[in-house]
């Protein structure tokens, strides 16, 4: 969960006295009074700075991918037949991401990405890769088992569904398009966006 | 990229930001960013409102946070960031020395009331 920094404790503190803050929490509080009088900067700004970066930043931007890809058909074309370049319409790019490759599901194929050889992973759009993406039990069993692990992951696929396994590389990093949810029709881009999950561009889970 | 947070509050979330390599790297735990208080996300989301009040690109700060790191390789990364900010906001004019330094006293004085 966020510790995003909220300026007045919860009444369990009221029980016993937290230690002095150091010198640099001060240094840091007066900056902040400082600045906050000189109206350089106001509260809900640094709460929505702290909450969006603690959790949104690297899957944000795929997120953003799915969703256009969702509402625009023309856009989803574009991404399946050269995700880099659709990719970059966004504005994402660079090292770690210049050769992206993006499957898509459907009600029969379900694409799930690792790296079998290290921890090859899409951080522009994904943002740092979780823990267990580079344990070797998840690198080492996917490939040979993708429907026991994804089960044990908490995605239970129907036999008749298609698993496709993508092993990123050096030169290849995949992202997964996930299907639509059921029942989104009225939402905005920006609300669809909000239904991505990182594992659901990963692969490990729906959308 | 604009993400939507709470009413009234919209955060210009940078790739320049989160993606800060080398010594100057965001900590992170599981790819999330880790602070191990919660001044630390203060602190951080105020310099970040700072910048870009000021206008100016994120580099300015950056090249000072790794000038504190560069100073201090031993000291936490949160203590550098604090040192970074107060440098930006002195060097480009928004505060004096002394102004920080009577807010410190007046933070101090509110603590121990």
């Amino acid at each position: 969960m966020t510790k995003s920094g909220k300026r007045h404790r919860g009444p369990k503190d009221d029980h016993h006295h937290p230690a002095p803050p150091s010198d640099v929490e001060v240094r840091a509080r007066a900056l902040e009074e400082l600045l906050r009088d000189k109206g350089l900067v106001d509260e809900s700004f640094i709460d929505a700075v702290v909450s969006a970066y603690e959790n949104d930043i690297g899957p944000m931007n795929g997120a953003r991918v799915v969703a256009r890809a969702w509402i625009d058909p023309a856009y989803r074309g574009r991404l399946l037949a050269n995700g880099t370049a659709a990719i970059a319409e966004l504005g994402y790019g660079g090292p770690e991401g210049d050769h992206m490759v993006v499957v898509e599901n459907t009600p029969d194929v379900h694409n799930v990405v690792v790296c079998t050889l290290c921890s090859c992973y899409p951080w522009p759009v994904l943002g740092l890769p979780p823990t267990w993406y580079k344990s070797a039990a998840y690198r080492s069993r996917l490939v040979r088992e993708p429907r026991v692990v994804l089960r044990e992951m908490g995605l239970d696929l129907p036999e008749r569904v298609e698993i496709r396994v993508w092993d990123s590389s050096a030169e290849i990093r995949y992202l997964v398009l996930p299907e639509r949810p059921a029942g989104t029709e009225g939402l905005t881009e920006e609300e669809l966006a909000t239904r991505v999950t990182r594992d659901a561009m990963i692969g490990t889970a729906r959308a | 990229m604009t993400v939507e947070r709470r009413a009234g509050a919209s955060v210009a979330v940078g790739a320049e930001v989160a993606q800060m390599s080398g010594p100057a790297a965001l900590p992170r735990r599981n790819g999330e960013l880790v602070f191990e208080a919660p001044w630390q996300g203060r602190v951080f989301g105020l310099a970040l409102g700072v910048v870009q009040h000021l206008g100016l690109p994120w580099r300015e700060f950056q090249q000072r946070l790794i000038a504190e790191i560069d100073t201090r390789p031993d000291a936490p990364y949160y203590d550098c960031w604090v040192a970074a900010l107060e440098r930006l906001v002195v060097e480009h004019g928004v505060a004096a020395r002394a102004e920080l330094a009577t807010a410190e006293r007046t933070v101090r004085r509110a603590l121990a009331e």
